[in-house]
């Protein structure tokens, strides 16, 4: 199957509306607007078994078929998570960047298929370039009389604001992401109620990641076998894998689910840079944790990385050379996890901040042996304990540091008491 | 209703009801921190786990406060993952506490002693450098905030908001850096504030009022109710050798609910333990006891049958407006009393009327005059003098008027302890005693009739009202055996309102909401409007 989400990677800025459109943007938009209804486009993308790429797998049209068929007493909304906020992730970075229409004719499509005649676009306030090719293209749009009180002349109103955040991670969490939008603390919401029975402004929701979006317009132009015959049975169609760390060619790769880690490492990114040993790679981001090189053919599809006791996540591989010593990859993740965590939860809130302290005892070379039991009962006491599931990313890197790599952690800790002027790294002291 | 069982045992709830209400309705504690049965539940501290079992499945923990009890629902507190699910929030709650407990005003009566006893582990593992945040920072006017002890449930945050309706805290920062905080240089506005040493299930947020007055486990409570206005809250009083050094709200669902204004909550504390107050009575200028006080005035008030103006007070208890209202309404020329308008009240609790027994007097039917009116009635040259059980009113109508003798049964402060002269240079002084001194009951705005215990023992040689008024129908021969042939006086209140007898301590906590009053006996409740 040709690539349908990279193609304008390669521009040095956006494409803009004239241009997409002399390539066939918004032709399945217009298609949808004037001649199918809401559960044709969700039949279609039901059958093509799209599954969402904010990292929680879970299929985008049976989400879209829990929105009222009849918006009850009021709107109901679109909201984009164009957060991207986990480390080694940045696909969605490259898709608004470089082909803002792609994601704006996919979220076009997607506010038909659940009524929705607003879509909230809420963008990582870091990214600042994606933002300004957005506003650009929703302004070319808008212009353009495809955005507004009729889009394509249907009669339906149509209308995206855009909305940046202000640099949380937590704030990619479908319901912090819905407090922040509204103006209230960026903190989960316990469930139930769902996004889609009390979403936005208390109205029904669906939250869906900026690559979901973008795989819809190629499913109406295509149709639902076309896209089953990439990906997996249970996973079809192509993914952006983003690869980051020390591998030679860095970067975002199209390619089919299920392609294996080592095809991506070795084959596209030119395997570890240097021609170095690979100490760890981590699969998914960081909260999908540490796998040893041996697992390197594994196929990257939910199915599979769940059986290796990880998860596909977003799919941004970090590749970790043998120079990096494990306790200082995982110390930069468990602060990372410290210092993102919204706090509101108990066992979160201290088990992440004090698991981060262990970890830096290791890192200085006072680690002890009944610390590994410790850290067990911290993510024990922590994960499913939560109102969102914080506590299993951060336990991702913990957990596999302990699980694939606890021999090392030992060793280090060792090694740096023996000689504490070379522990280097992190000095931050919790 | 919904029938669930919990830990082997069926209850009955309504539908809707969660979890941790349906556990206390069979006296089954699920511990927790952020819930409060007056704000929205927020499902964060993760302190009431719980388990559901559904047959077939494995048990499910879950938190208590955010699961709506439902048909069939079998619960278990005791299971092994809850219990370890709560030990684990203990022992995270722990990691950084200070354990400041010798030193901290909330130690004997705190969550997070009493959970770490009942709920926690041993001992706590955590071995790290604790975090060091502001301690003691005043945040309003009564509060201060203690950051290192705070648990961060965020009740403070949401009563401000919910209740209040006055939303002056946050949660500043995030992660572990998070504390609770005010928005810069605005500290707490509010007549709520008090509440918040209160809700707070820790020593984080502490009354200026009480720091390092007492150790709650020596404080003798005592269940009242606040006179600062006509709502009267349900409150305890607290004291340690009869001095009042804390004033706290009752639950009570049909007067104040879970809590009290600060108006009520300190004005009590100053007025319950006044400052020089009159502890001698008086007859023309002359210190003399309080019996010979009395006497005089009771000879007095015989010789000179109806031709006083007598004006009662709403400070008085229930059953001494009755007595009073018999024994004095036949000598008086005129018997009755200055409604009190309402000043700064709020749609919360705080009606603004300073007068807490106003609807009592209002139901017994004496009759209300204006300041004007009264003033006017005392200078007629029929009226020879006033007795009031107010002694600030008293000055006020005296003010205007010439030649008109003046007597006062009132507790007053403020005095010299040689001070020369009665108060207010009355010709007959009886020293009053405060409402916390006996035992009685107030009727509120709502009609809820509300017993007020005795907190405090009344300073020798003043003389409480009810002494004062049997002097006065011994006296002056006023029948009162009708009175005192009941079982106590509140049964003889009861009755008089057409209502079945009840004596003192057969009321309910919570009070008697009384059927409102039959259109005869409230003859001169328009007078008030
Ligand atoms: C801590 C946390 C951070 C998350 N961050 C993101 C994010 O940055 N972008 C994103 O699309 N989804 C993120 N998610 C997942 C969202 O909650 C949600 O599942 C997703 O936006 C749904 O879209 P999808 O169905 O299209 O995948 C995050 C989830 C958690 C628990
Ligand atoms: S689990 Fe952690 S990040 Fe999620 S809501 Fe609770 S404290 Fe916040
Ligand atoms: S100050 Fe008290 S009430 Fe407020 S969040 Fe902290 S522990 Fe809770
Ligand atoms: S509302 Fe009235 S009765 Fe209640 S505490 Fe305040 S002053 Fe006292």
């Amino acid at each position: 199957m040709e690539n349908y989400l990279s193609n304008e990677f390669g521009r040095s800025g956006p494409l803009l509306l004239a241009e997409a459109q002399a390539k066939g943007r918004y032709v399945q938009a217009k298609r949808v607007f004037t001649s199918l209804t809401p559960e044709q486009v969700v039949d279609e993308v039901k059958n093509a078994g799209l599954r969402g790429r904010g990292g929680a797998w879970f299929p985008t049209g049976i989400k879209w078929s829990f929105m009222p068929k009849e918006p009850l007493k009021g709107p109901s909304y679109l909201v984009i998570n164009a957060d991207e906020g986990e480390p080694g992730t940045f696909k969605d970075r490259q898709i608004m960047e470089k082909d803002p229409h792609l994601l704006l004719e996919g979220i076009m499509i997607g506010s038909f298929a659940i009524r929705a005649e607003t879509a909230f676009l809420y963008i990582r306030g870091e990214y600042l370039t994606a933002h300004d090719a957005l506003a650009t293209a929703i302004a070319e749009l808008e212009a353009a009389g495809i955005l507004g009180a009729s889009a394509f002349g249907s009669g339906r109103p149509m209308r995206i604001v855009l909305h940046r955040g202000a640099g949380a991670y937590i704030c990619g969490e479908e319901t912090a992401l819905l407090n922040s939008l509204e103006g209230r603390r960026g903190e989960p919401r316990p469930k139930p109620p769902f996004p889609a029975v009390w979403g936005a402004f208390g109205r029904p929701t669906s939250v869906n990641n900026v690559e979901t979006l973008a795989n819809v317009p190629a499913i109406l132009e295509r149709g639902a076998a076309w896209y089953k015959t990439a990906g997996t049975a249970q996973a079809p169609g192509h993914l952006l894998f983003g690869i980051s760390g020390a591998v030679e060619r860095p970067g975002c790769y199209e390619l089919p689910l299920g392609t294996t880690a080592r095809e991506l490492v070795e084959k596209w990114a030119g395997g570890v840079k240097g021609g170095k040993k690979m100490r760890a790679f981590i699969p998914g981001g960081a909260s999908t944790g540490f796998l040893p090189p041996d697992k390197l053919d594994v196929a990257m599809d939910p199915e599979s990385l769940r059986k290796e006791g990880t998860m596909l996540g977003t799919g941004g591989i970090i590749v970790i050379p043998e120079e990096v010593a494990i306790v200082d990859a995982a110390r930069v993740f468990s602060r990372f996890f410290r210092h993102e965590t919204c706090g509101q939860c108990s066992p979160c809130r201290e088990g992440s901040a004090w698991s981060d302290q262990v970890i830096a005892r290791f890192q200085r070379g006072e680690g002890r042996n009944d610390d590994f039991a410790l850290l067990e009962e911290i993510m024990r006491g922590s994960k499913q304990r939560t109102i969102c599931v914080f506590p299993e990313a951060f336990a991702g890197p913990l957990g596999s540091a302990i699980k694939h790599f606890k021999g090392e952690l030992v060793a280090a800790s060792a090694e740096r008491a023996a000689h504490p002027a070379g522990a280097g790294g992190a000095t931050h002291h919790g | 209703m919904a029938e669930l069982t919990i830990d082997g045992r069926k209850v009955e709830v309504p539908p809707g009801t969660n979890l941790i209400e349906a556990a206390r309705k069979l006296a089954i504690e699920i511990p927790y921190y952020c819930y409060h049965p007056a704000l929205a539940p927020v499902g964060s501290c993760r302190m009431c786990q719980v388990e559901i079992l559904d047959p077939g499945k494995p048990p499910r923990v879950t938190i208590a406060c955010r699961t709506e009890a439902t048909n069939g629902l079998n619960v278990s507190t005791t299971g092994k993952d809850c219990v370890a699910a709560r030990a684990a929030t203990l022992e995270f709650l722990l990691a950084n506490h200070p354990l400041d407990c010798p030193i901290c005003d909330k130690a004997g009566e705190c969550d997070l002693q009493n959970f770490t006893y009942r709920h926690g582990h041993g001992a706590g593992r955590f071995s790290e450098p604790k975090r060091a945040k502001l301690k003691h920072e005043p945040i309003g006017d009564h509060i201060l905030l203690d950051q290192e002890r705070c648990i961060l449930c965020t009740r403070c945050v949401r009563f401000m908001g919910e209740y209040a309706k006055s939303p002056s805290l946050v949660v500043a920062g995030r992660g572990d850096r998070n504390v609770i905080a005010t928005f810069p240089g605005e500290p707490i506005h509010s007549n709520y504030e008090g509440n918040l040493a209160d809700i707070c299930p820790v020593g984080a947020l502490t009354l200026k009022e009480f720091r390092f007055k007492s150790r709650v486990w020596d404080l003798d409570s005592t269940e009242s109710v606040c006179t600062g206005c006509d709502r009267n809250c349900s409150i305890l009083l607290e004291t340690k050798r009869n001095r009042l050094l804390r004033v706290r709200p009752r639950v009570n669902l049909q007067v104040n609910g879970h809590f009290m204004c600060d108006v009520g909550r300190f004005g009590l504390l100053d007025a319950l333990n006044p400052q020089g107050r009159e502890e001698q009575g008086f007859v023309k200028g002359a210190r003399v006891t309080a019996a010979d006080a009395v006497a005089a005035l009771a000879a007095t008030l015989a010789a000179e049958r109806g031709k006083w103006l007598i004006v009662l007070s709403a400070r008085l208890t229930t059953e001494e407006l009755l007595l009073a209202k018999t024994v004095l309404g036949p000598l008086a020329r005129t018997l009755a009393y200055v409604p009190v308008e309402a000043n700064g009240g709020d749609a919360i609790l705080y009606t603004g009327r300073a007068a807490a027994n106003a609807k009592a007097l209002e139901r017994l039917g004496v009759t209300a005059l204006d300041e004007a009116a009264a003033a006017k009635l005392l200078a007629e040259p029929a009226t020879s003098g006033l007795l009031s059980f107010d002694a600030a009113l008293a000055a006020r109508l005296m003010a205007g008027t010439k030649g008109k003798r003046l007597a006062l049964i009132d507790v007053v402060a403020g005095r010299a302890a040689d001070a020369p002269g009665a108060p207010h240079g009355a010709e007959l002084f009886v020293p009053g005693t405060l409402f916390s001194e006996k035992d009685g009951t107030f009727l509120n705005l709502d009609g809820v009739l509300q017993r007020a215990q005795r907190a405090q023992r009344w300073p020798q040689g003043t003389i409480p009202e009810t002494v004062v008024l049997r002097e006065i129908a011994g006296a002056a021969k006023v029948d009162v055996t009708a009175l005192v042939a009941k079982p106590d006086l509140t049964f003889a209140l009861l009755e008089s309102f057409g209502l079945p007898g009840a004596t003192l301590a057969q009321l309910p906590d919570d009070g008697l909401k009384l059927a409102a009053a039959p259109a005869t006996a409230g003859a001169a409740a328009g007078a008030t409007a």
